[in-house]
């Protein structure tokens, strides 16, 4: 536990720069996001209900990350998508897309990712104790909850704004996603939990190496 | 897929006046008509703004197929949304809604289609510039954009070699065997990408005061 | 160039175990030679050996210090007179392509761009890498790679060059070609490696086991050592019983690997 709460002094300040690691991070983060959206869907369960790894992708993002190396991952490839980079899914590109009635889940993919990273912590630091089926509960909730605050929110207020549809008709345009979400975020917590086994100093205890005091 | 393959996007290359017009004015193209598809009310202009930039984009010489290629993926949508709006609010409502956004798709493809994507990369790190004062470091940035633009593929590669592992051992159902591997793979990348940095003296807090 | 290490000791700590488990202990070298190796099986600290060289790994206790400079306080001095190259060059090249990644090395040294490109064309040249300067990193052979990072390296003028498991990736032909390169290198040169070959060009070999240096000396001796300390405690002959196959096959009488030997 005392490792733990040496990190939180280590984490805190705001105006703590980013090392040469972290750098990296969001860089190759942004990448995979990218990535992610070029790939084909891949097969789930025995009916292979194709699902698309992008939304898998963001969430993991913030779940292994953290709120701002995770915001800052996604928020980039976000960015260098509306420049002209044909990295959204479909290999569509250009400001454009801010016009379209997707525009609301593309601006929702980083402060997803924040809101998951940040609920990340928090779980995690609070049941360093606990088994891994707590963790593995609350982290699928801290998915949920950021995925439905602002995936689903947004996305209802793009169509609303761009294609001028109806709460309620937006709302059930909205609907079908649902049930994609929901595996995907069972999906990203039970890989987030194996991350964070594989890579124990990734989120909390970060590297005693000579990057941190960069 | 390599990373200059994604740097030639849907830029095409030409001398035209749009082409040699600078970045400013076709981005403040790109936001006007963003700006104007909240404030057209009637759907004849719409289509005038609309025939205005199908006819900008072609002045380019980006051709006429380019511009089908740009607007083709939102058709099903727009044609979705345009009948729903039709059966809601009637047909000059509907019209006007879909002629809106593909009046901002249409102004954004001209940016894309007449800039490289270098470009445009340069402008978005020169964005970084103002906030220097904040703390904002565009050398920085623009270095993080770099890395970014070099990892795609390698992870690319990485979702390909693990789907090709995953089906050798019969797992190509599992998504865990065939998304966990990549994101493994994707820490230490950027890890060692991280330790690089470092060790060539790149990518520090400080790279400018000096 | 005199690296020297006072007493150095590394560790970490590992999760669910009170004690840190340590990686290096009581190091106290002075590294003067023109050519330095470090073999030792894997895990053994060769990596961490080389990562103190130029302050990526600080000393948990003791001190690194580079003609006088201390790693952990003047770090930044420190990387610009040790270069540093890794086994894998895919990670170390950061730009897409050759060219950019010179230029990128190139940068705080020359402020000028022009002369910069100059100087990043001439470093290729060398290497004889001028063809491929605008290839993608990903288009380049194995070989190709390794010796543009090195060339990334090597375009600020290091003093030292410290190289972790160089020739790992590589095959015979780019192996051959690597040792040349490296023996051409007017540097100071400290590498890490599995390949005997190259171990046995050096000058001074050192051989780390469990995080000590077990031998120091001539590389003929240093390989000696390591040859016969990899081969004790060893099963006698074949696999190591956890490792035979199991199944059907296990049980099957007189397997092919006797009647091969």
């Amino acid at each position: 536990m005392t490792q733990t709460d040496n990190s939180v002094t280590a984490r805190s300040p705001r105006r703590t720069r980013w090392s040469a690691t972290d750098l990296g991070l969001i860089a190759v983060f942004a990448a995979l996001v990218a990535a992610s959206a070029l790939v084909a869907a891949i097969p789930v369960g025995g009916l292979g209900v194709p699902i698309t790894v992008q939304t898998l992708a963001v969430m993991l993002t913030g779940l292994a990350l953290g709120p701002g190396r995770a915001f800052a991952a996604v928020g980039l490839y976000v960015l260098l998508g509306i420049a002209g980079l044909p990295i959204f899914s479909g290999g569509r590109s250009g400001p454009g897309i801010l016009a379209t009635p997707s525009a609301g889940y593309i601006i929702a993919f980083p402060l997803a990712a924040a809101a998951a990273g940040w609920l990340a912590v928090v779980v995690l630091r609070r049941t360093a104790a606990r088994s891994g089926k707590i963790r593995g509960v609350l982290l699928f909730a801290a998915a949920m909850v950021s995925s439905i605050i602002f995936v689903h929110t947004l996305g209802v207020l793009g169509m609303m704004v761009n294609a001028k549809l109806s709460l309620s008709a937006a709302f059930l345009a909205d609907l079908p996603f649902y049930p994609g979400d929901i595996i995907k975020n069972v999906l990203a917590v039970s890989i987030a939990l194996s991350l964070h086994k594989a890579f124990p100093d990734l989120l909390l205890r970060r590297v005693r190496k000579a990057d941190v005091r960069l | 897929m390599s990373g200059h393959s994604l740097l030639l996007a849907s830029y095409v290359p030409g001398t035209s006046v749009v082409h040699r017009s600078p970045l400013w004015l076709k981005f403040l193209l790109v936001l006007g008509c963003g700006m104007a598809s909240f404030l057209i009310a009637d759907w004849a202009v719409a289509a005038g703004v609309l025939a205005l930039m199908c006819g900008v984009f072609l002045l380019s010489g980006a051709g006429a197929s380019r511009l089908v290629r740009a607007v083709r993926p939102l058709l099903p949508v727009l044609l979705a949304i345009g009948l729903f709006q039709w059966w809601q609010l009637g047909a000059p409502t509907a019209a006007r809604i879909v002629l809106n956004v593909l009046v901002c798709v249409v102004a954004a493809s001209i940016l894309t289609a007449t800039t490289p994507v270098q470009a445009l990369l340069d402008g978005v790190a020169s964005l970084a510039g103002p906030f220097r004062r904040f703390g904002a470091d565009p050398e920085r940035f623009a270095l993080t954009i770099a890395i970014m633009l070099r990892s795609i593929p390698f992870i690319a590669g990485a979702y390909a070699g693990v789907r090709d592992s995953a089906r050798a051992r019969g797992l190509e159902r599992n998504p865990r065997a065939l998304v966990l591997p990549v994101f493994i793979t994707t820490v230490a990348f950027a890890r060692q990408t991280g330790e690089a940095l470092a060790a060539r003296g790149l990518g520090e807090a400080d790279d400018l005061d000096d | 160039m005199s690296i020297v290490l006072d007493r150095v000791a590394v560790w970490v700590d590992v999760d669910g175990q009170a004690a840190p488990k340590t990686l290096l202990d009581g190091l106290s070298l002075d590294l003067t030679e023109r050519r330095i190796g470090v073999i030792g099986a894997n895990g053994s600290g060769k990596s961490t050996l080389l990562r103190l060289l130029n302050g990526l790994v600080a000393p948990g206790t003791g001190t690194v210090t580079v003609d006088g400079a201390d790693t952990v306080r003047a770090v930044r001095e420190v990387r610009r007179r040790v270069g540093f190259v890794f086994t894998d060059p895919l990670s170390q090249l950061v730009m897409p392509t050759g060219r950019e990644d010179v230029e990128l090395s190139l940068r705080r040294s020359v402020r000028n761009a022009r002369e910069r490109r100059a100087r990043a064309e001439d470093t290729l040249d060398r290497f004889g890498l001028l063809g491929l300067a605008d290839q993608s990193i990903y288009e380049l052979s194995g070989g190709e790679r390794q010796l543009l990072a090195l060339a990334a390296v090597l375009a600020v003028d290091p003093q030292v060059l410290v190289l972790d498991e160089p020739s790992t990736l590589l095959d015979l032909r780019n192996r051959e070609l690597l040792r040349r390169t490296l023996a051409g290198l007017s540097q100071q040169v400290i590498l890490s490696t599995h390949d005997l070959d190259l171990a046995l060009d050096m000058d001074r070999v050192l051989v780390v086991d469990a995080g000590k240096v077990v031998f120091d000396g001539g590389a003929a001796a240093a390989v000696g050592r390591y040859r016969a300390l990899s081969a004790a405690g060893l099963p006698s002959a074949g696999l190591a019983p956890g490792l035979a196959p199991a199944g059907p096959e296990a049980g099957r009488p007189a397997p092919r690997r006797q009647e091969q030997r």
